[in-house]
């Protein structure tokens, strides 16, 4: 297959596809199909990064590579096989990743649907102050401070992140389970409510 | 009843509408229709255990022991019907606080769920220094308010106001700084926050400089940038500076 590339360039998909990679291994944040038709430059005929990643994710596939190209906020990035996990570990001090206390998963599923939101809003639903979930989540960069409340006080409005995203391999907000779909699995299961 | 709370681990709760949700489920209760009398004495019964315990955390134990109690009160009133209003059941807004809060924290088990599940994966993430950066001090271009406030946190910690024994009234406005940090960015494309530090003697004026770069930057008038967390911020001029 070829491609058309600024009017006059050709572009044969292994070229792009060796454009792609390059592109995956630099990139410090998901590849978005606009930051790749970016850095190919002006033109008018934009490629579908989309299709590249298959061609590109197969080959990974059948080469067994430890890798793979997630699809993730909005983009796409590479990331390790689960299985080099114990090694990979041994790269940090700490001991691979820390998890998040209950009271932060708490606290991130309330930002998560019902952003923005203020600490407030926070507080009120789970009933106990969140100052400390809220920092730990800031530190980690999963949520985000944007702006403030129009309201008096004008209290400050959290979000969630791209690395909450990244976090949870997501690809946006909106692929959360509806909160009411989970409601449905958990009555499935211990069929009736509570 | 006693024998089993204490056998409840005082850490696993995450507040009183977790420990509510704990004894709801426990004894089967119905949460539309909340026996009152008997959750407020398992309740209490915890509560008093959490004191002895010094837990730091009861005050909002005490705080919903006290709505639990102000319902029990309430539900033991003579109801008068009022016309054809729908006499309101006191539990409601607890039911509703209840069943609120059991959305968000049956959804917090899917999350424990998808962070197990991404865990073992790591992302490819390219060495933060970039070969081709002339100017090494505009990395950082989406600086974040709470990184600037956690870099002023950090600048104001190793800030050591000079000894003086003067006492005297400091006076300084916010329009007077906003004014101040005009003049220089006037004079000079770029300001070193850090550098601005050393020109002052007291923290008072260290706070309110910032403020006003807060302000500054609010109104797009300044733009800040910083290499790296902690780092400097360098205050340049933004996109209505001067108007």
């Amino acid at each position: 297959m070829i491609y058309l590339y600024q009017g006059v360039a050709l572009l044969e998909i292994n070229e792009l596809k060796q454009i792609v990679e390059a592109l995956l291994i630099a990139t410090p944040e998901p590849l978005t199909e606009a930051r790749f038709n970016t850095c190919l430059g002006d033109s008018n005929s934009k490629i579908p990064l989309q299709e590249v990643i298959r061609e590109l994710a197969s080959d990974y596939e059948k080469s067994g590579r430890a890798f793979f190209i997630k699809e993730v906020a909005g983009g796409y990035q590479i990331v390790t096989n689960a299985e080099f996990e114990s090694y990979i570990k041994g790269l940090f001090s700490k001991s691979g990743k820390l998890r998040l206390s209950q009271a932060a998963l708490e606290t991130l599923a309330i930002v998560s649907y019902r952003q923005p939101v203020t600490r407030n809003d926070i507080e009120s639903i789970r009933g106990v102050s969140s100052d400390s979930s809220l920092r730990t989540l800031l530190d980690r960069k999963l949520l985000e401070i944007r702006g403030r409340e129009d309201g008096p006080g004008r209290a400050l409005l959290y979000r969630t992140s791209t690395e909450f995203l990244q976090y949870f391999g997501l690809n946006s907000v909106k692929d959360l389970p509806r909160l009411k779909e989970v409601e449905d699995i958990l009555a499935e299961d211990d069929g009736e409510l509570v | 009843m006693k024998n089993q709370l204490h056998r409840i681990d005082l850490d696993m709760f995450e507040g009183p509408l977790d420990l509510l949700l704990f004894l709801i489920k426990r004894d089967e209760l119905n949460i539309y229709d909340i026996p009152i009398a008997q959750i407020t004495k398992d309740f209490l019964e915890y509560v008093n255990l959490a004191k002895e315990l010094k837990l730091y955390s009861a005050g909002d134990f005490v705080l919903m022991a006290a709505t639990l109690m102000k319902i029990k009160a309430r539900m033991l009133l003579p109801i008068e019907a009022n016309g054809d209003d729908e006499i309101e059941d006191p539990r409601t807004e607890l039911m509703n606080m209840l069943l609120e809060y059991k959305r968000y924290k049956e959804a917090t088990a899917t999350f424990s769920e998808m962070e197990r599940f991404e865990r073992p994966h790591y992302y490819h993430i390219p060495a933060t220094w970039s070969p081709q950066q002339e100017d090494n001090t505009a990395i950082l271009e989406d600086v974040k308010l709470y990184d600037i406030m956690l870099t002023f946190q950090y600048l104001i910690k190793n800030y050591e106001e000079p000894a003086t024994h003067s006492v005297a009234v400091e006076e300084v406005t916010l329009s007077e700084q906003v004014g101040f940090l005009n003049g220089l960015l006037q004079a000079k494309a770029k300001l070193s926050f850090a550098g601005l530090l050393e020109k002052f003697d007291s923290r008072l004026v260290v706070v309110v400089t910032f403020l006003a770069i807060l302000e500054m930057l609010r109104n797009r008038q300044v733009k800040v940038k910083q290499s790296k967390l902690f780092d400097d911020l360098l205050i340049s001029r933004g996109s209505t500076f001067g108007n």
